[in-house]
């Protein structure tokens, strides 16, 4: 055994070495293969999914993190990209077969500590601001059959509604229901986390649920940060 | 010639950790079009001699993982394709390599003995008598080598979530007869997030094998009975170990990993009730570092 140990113990001290001595320190990257893998799902589906968008988002151990001017960098040597980071932590990320290739690391611009990545899906945004009822219900049903597709376990949920997440600057969250009524209803705003597993429970969030056949309109004053699908 | 023996030698000695501890069939890998995800790397192990030995070796242990994008992957001592298009399941063909068993091992001192093996016959008594010189308690000393085969089948895996899967995988090919067959059953909780760069994978599972593959590893001929001092055994098929392991993967840079295994496993039925077996349960461990490229 002794003969096991000295062979394991140099190889972790070549390794501390080596790393000790690069710009990455140990916990703040991730690899962007494994990112990638994780993203690619989405774009393989060939399910519906006109109404979605998917997302990397960066999640920080240390919850107290705040994403303003915050960059995710694609460190290689060939490939250098900066991704600003939004509210939330989510960034587009580029499918790059020479990062991949180059097995590169994904840095932040500034350190936060160690911190891993995961895809987010969410429902699209419109430039005016009016989501029809039945589009919402459409988009909740293409992000819960993309979700089916890789987790067999939800099959068993069903579209429940949709949660709007707005900035944390004062006045911006709100939406006001129209129903094929006439009536003008303002929905409630509490404060809440955008996705399941996000840290963040502060950000202010409009619910709105499915309700039968019932059919309506939403407007939002102001864009919101996401919308995210809600499966029961 | 030198690099086909340099091959040979990492091919033996990773065969001789124990290929069913290491040959797990990898998850699909996503990636682009002409890509691959490869592993190479070094390290130690200690395993028991063989399955259900008393003593155990340590010895330096060549890794290796290739996947390319076509979905053909090499992992330890198995080959396959993952030809499945989903991400809740996982199937194809796969191959394996069934490592030699000999009847002293692999150390040096052995293969001194076992040139002698052709001599078996002529003089039993005096090769079995150099053999319990060396391992006073080895119960193959007299027993006749287990070749090196390589075995075919395929393996089918189904997601139950991203984070569970159910494993199995079927072979046939092993023993000097080529009638082994063996399948593989298991559930894995794979990749637990224990901190940004520590991954853990749990699996748990049982190995079913035919009358053939326990009679090649597990059975006593009359002949080698003589030779061993073994009582003769005939062992039936059916269960033959229930196993757990558990895979310890840190992530040291983008482009070097740390994986430690370890599995534990308990012959069972007819395996474990065989002569050779003066251990039934068995700890095999294992640590390299090896390079992503």
């Amino acid at each position: 055994m002794p003969l096991a140990r000295h062979l394991t113990t140099c190889c972790a001290l070549s390794l501390y070495a080596s790393c000790a001595g690069a710009q990455v320190r140990a916990g703040e990257w991730v690899s962007y293969r494994d990112a990638y893998r994780a993203m690619v799902v989405f774009e393989k589906y060939g399910g519906p999914k006109t109404y979605l968008q998917s997302q990397l988002q960066v999640a920080p151990q240390d919850r107290t993190t705040a994403f303003d001017t915050l960059q995710l960098t694609l460190a290689g040597k060939t490939n250098g990209v900066n991704l600003p980071l939004d509210p939330l932590g989510r960034t587009a990320f580029p499918l790059l077969k020479a990062a991949y290739d180059e097995n590169v690391a994904l840095v932040l611009s500034r350190k936060i500590g160690a911190f891993t990545v995961r895809p987010r899906i969410s429902i699209a945004l419109q430039a005016d601001g009016v989501y029809e009822d039945a589009e919402l219900r459409t988009a909740c049903e293409q992000a819960l059959g993309f979700a089916r597709y890789g987790d067999g376990s939800l099959r068993n949920r069903q579209c429940g509604g949709v949660r709007f997440v707005f900035p944390k600057r004062a006045g911006e969250a709100g939406v006001r229901l129209q129903r094929a009524d006439g009536s003008d209803v303002a929905l409630a705003v509490a404060g809440g986390i955008a996705f399941q597993g996000d840290m963040d429970g502060n950000f202010p969030t409009v619910l709105y649920r499915f309700k039968g056949a019932e059919r309506g309109q939403l407007i939002t004053a102001n864009p919101p940060l996401a919308i995210v699908p809600l499966f029961e | 010639m030198t690099k086909l023996s340099a091959f040979a030698c990492a091919v033996v000695s990773c065969a001789a950790v124990s290929g069913a501890a290491l040959a797990q069939t990898p998850a699909a890998n996503l990636m682009p079009d002409g890509s691959h995800d490869m592993y190479v790397g070094l390290g130690v192990a200690s395993t028991p001699r063989y399955e259900g030995g008393a003593d155990r070796k340590r010895q330096v242990l060549p890794v290796f993982q290739f996947q390319w994008s076509n979905g053909i992957f090499v992992s330890g001592l198995s080959a396959g394709i993952h030809m499945a298009r989903t991400p809740q399941v996982e199937f194809g063909p796969l191959v394996e390599v069934q490592p030699r068993r000999d009847d002293g091992g692999n150390g040096d001192d052995v293969g001194g003995i076992e040139d002698a093996g052709s001599s078996i016959q002529a003089v039993p008594d005096l090769f079995a008598a150099k053999l319990a010189a060396a391992f006073p308690e080895n119960r193959l000393a007299g027993m006749v080598e287990i070749h090196t085969r390589l075995q075919a089948g395929g393996f089918l895996n189904l997601y139950l979530s991203p984070q569970w899967r159910l494993t199995s995988r079927t072979l046939y090919g092993a023993g000097n007869e080529r009638h082994g067959a063996r399948l593989d059953l298991g559930v894995q909780r794979l990749a637990t997030h224990i901190g940004a760069q520590h991954r853990v994978t749990l699996a748990a599972g049982v190995t079913l094998v035919n009358r053939s593959h326990n009679a090649a590893f597990f059975g006593v001929s009359e002949e080698e009975s003589m030779n061993s001092g073994n009582a003769i055994y005939a062992p039936a098929g059916g269960l033959k170990d229930v196993h757990l392991r558990a895979r310890w993967n840190w992530t040291l840079a983008p482009a070097w990993v740390l994986t430690t295994h370890a599995q534990a496993s308990r012959l069972q039925g007819d395996a474990r009730r065989s002569p050779l077996v003066a251990r039934p349960t068995n700890l095999a461990v294992s640590t390299a570092v090896a390079w992503r490229f």
